[in-house]
């Protein structure tokens, strides 16, 4: 019996202190509990022991059901935390657990960009806004700004009573009651959670208050995380597009380095070469000279050590023309004529080949070498040829193109590049031959690779044009189809000199 | 009449001979040769020649040089110079511009039609 009349006593006790401590904060200007900062301990500590929660008596029933539920709910928060996927979706999940667990009306979210200091309304529940995802006219002025430069975490029971509050602009917020939370890592504030209107009126309870602190401190790490990943992200992607620029730009040197050692090889291979060739030619000239108009034999011997000569000295030739870098003599010149020209000296060799021409009227002239450019489509029109033994198409084909974008040649003469925009005069050869294999096309371009019988080409003819376009600073390109045919594109840049147009 | 001289420097004995050969088969030409840029130059200042048939590419004295000390030698300071050579053009040679005249290039696979031509054209 005393015993019950003590405790009792000692519940009026607790009870009355309880009304006192609770009128006092009701009455003090802000409940201001200091920010929740998980990356200073010493703060998050002393925050739990003042504010976090009242002590756990769990002899109460309403306790205990409080106690779980709280349990519960910030093990499945954790859950649902884990497995957000982005930061708009931390973002949801965050405003979504506090608008879930409190008796609230609404919750909402904002983010903040400290080097544009501005807010984004990131996620709004139980509030129609038109700003989603929108950033907004909050000022340091207003309730968001003085929780994001004060680091403070508000507790508002009566907005009426707070006079400094008042003051700020509180159009933001049309409630009364609300709790604004900072989410902090590290010394940086991320966002602002307001939690806002109670269901039951009157002001909220310090377990409500500790759950938002639990709230914004696990979503800080995972906002954090999840800028941290999206970071991390980002810079994998610009360093994967950097590597394989810097891949293919080293592949292209090499290439070029490549192609220029064989150059050089080959001048000096070339030049030793014409010395004993030269000997063999003088010594049949002079046998030809001796010999008796009627050693019929002995004659023919000599007229096909002749010939071998010869031909040995005209890949000499081209192997001069290879690595040589000779001066252009660029004029501004007419692309249809310096075609047609050139078509008109491997007529002969047409046979039954159609050739359809597409030219565009009136094109601006080119700046080219007129012999080295003629020299080009002949080459070219000669390998259409030999790709269509018996009967075929020829398609000569030129007009003026505006680039779509930028293109950067780099090779083993020079670095030079097209702007977008930028027009050029574009020139096709096309043929309905045989086409050349993907393996083939490959080595296309390098000196010495032919498809032809030995003794039927050089193999320097592409690798020439190939060079004769560079030194134009041209682009040249091979698209082909084996049984269906071959397609040569040319670029060259427009003469920007008078009469160009 | 005397037969026109012509002097061939060229380190590879078997050219020298058989161009010395074809082109005095062709007559009216006397060959000399001379298979270095120091014996050339020596036997250029004896035999006044009225053509040499010059090689670029020599070891000790290339033609260039040996072009270079033709035109510091009073008496052969005029004769025409003929490049005889695997290299067919000037600035692969490095020949300088202040070698004013008097020169060509020809390619030693030449044929003999050719290289007569281009001697007839410039032996004084």
């Amino acid at each position: 019996m005393m015993e019950n009349i003590i405790f009792a006593l000692i519940g009026l006790v607790f009870g009355y202190l309880m009304a006192i401590l609770f009128q006092r904060k009701k009455a003090s200007p802000a409940y201001k509990p200091p920010q929740p900062d998980v990356g200073q301990p010493q703060h998050a500590n002393r925050s739990l022991q003042q504010y976090a929660r009242p002590s756990q008596d769990l002899s109460s029933l309403e306790e205990r059901i409080w106690y779980e539920a709280e349990l519960e709910f910030l093990f499945k928060f954790e859950e649902r935390l884990s497995s957000a996927f982005g930061f708009q979706d931390v973002v949801k999940r965050i405003t979504e657990a506090a608008h879930d667990f409190l008796p609230i009306e609404r919750a909402v979210f904002l983010t903040w960009d400290k080097d544009s200091e501005k807010f984004t309304l990131a996620c709004a529940i139980g509030w129609k806004s038109d700003h989603n995802q929108e950033s907004l006219p909050i000022g340091k002025d207003s309730i968001s700004g003085y929780v994001v430069h004060n680091r403070e975490f508000l507790v508002v029971s009566d907005l009426a009573q707070e006079q400094y509050l008042c003051s700020l602009d509180k159009e933001e917020y049309l409630q009364k009651t609300f709790i604004s939370a900072p989410l902090i890592f590290r010394n940086e504030v991320l966002g602002v959670l307001h939690v806002c209107d109670k269901k039951i009126p009157g002001p909220f309870s310090q377990r409500e208050v500790a759950v938002v602190m639990d709230i914004v401190r696990m979503g800080a790490i995972s906002l954090q995380n999840v800028l941290l990943h999206e970071k991390a992200s980002k810079r994998a992607v610009e360093l994967k597009i950097a590597y394989d620029e810097l891949k293919q730009m080293q592949e292209k040197l090499i290439q070029s380095e490549k192609l220029k050692a064989i150059g050089q090889l080959a001048s000096g291979v070339a030049h030793e070469m014409r010395n004993p060739l030269g000997i063999i030619m003088q010594g049949v000239t002079y046998l030809e000279q001796i010999i008796s108009p009627e050693a019929e034999e002995p004659r023919e011997t000599l007229s096909m050590l002749k010939d071998s000569a010869q031909r040995a000295d005209k890949i000499v030739n081209s192997l001069l023309n290879y690595s040589r870098h000779a001066k252009l003599e660029l004029y501004p010149e007419n692309i249809e004529a310096i075609l047609e020209n050139s078509l008109n000296l491997v007529k002969r060799e047409l046979k039954k080949i159609e050739v359809v021409k597409e030219i565009q009227k009136d094109m601006p002239k080119v700046l080219v070498d007129k012999s080295k450019i003629m020299q080009v489509f002949i080459n070219l029109f000669m390998n259409a040829i030999h790709a269509m033994p018996e009967t075929g198409r020829i398609t000569m084909r030129s007009f003026v193109k505006e680039l779509e974008e930028a293109i950067n040649s780099i090779n083993e003469r020079s670095v030079y590049s097209f702007e977008a925009g930028e027009k050029v005069v574009i020139v096709e050869i096309e043929d309905s031959g045989t086409g050349i294999t993907e393996e083939n096309l490959k080595r296309i371009f390098d000196p010495f690779f032919t498809t032809k019988e030995p003794g039927k080409g050089t193999g320097l003819g592409l690798s020439v044009i190939r060079n004769i376009i560079i030194m134009h600073k041209g682009l040249i390109e091979v698209r082909s189809q084996v049984n269906k045919g071959t397609k040569i594109i040319i670029t060259l840049k427009i003469s920007k000199e008078k009469g160009g147009g | 009449m005397d037969k026109k001289k012509i002097l061939i420097i060229d380190d590879e004995p078997h050219f020298c001979k058989l161009v010395k050969k074809n082109i005095e088969q062709i007559g009216g030409f006397e060959v000399y040769t001379a298979t270095n840029g120091e014996e050339g130059i020596r036997l250029a200042k004896e035999i006044r020649p009225g053509l040499i048939l010059l090689d670029v590419v020599m070891p000790e004295m290339d033609g260039v040089e040996v072009l270079s000390r033709i035109k510091g030698e009073e008496s052969i300071k005029n004769t025409p110079v003929v490049f005889l050579t695997g290299i067919i053009k000037e600035e692969e040679a490095g020949i300088q511009a202040s070698f004013s005249g008097g020169y060509s290039f020809l390619a030693k696979t030449v044929t003999v039609g050719e290289l007569i031509a281009c001697i007839s054209k410039n032996i004084r």
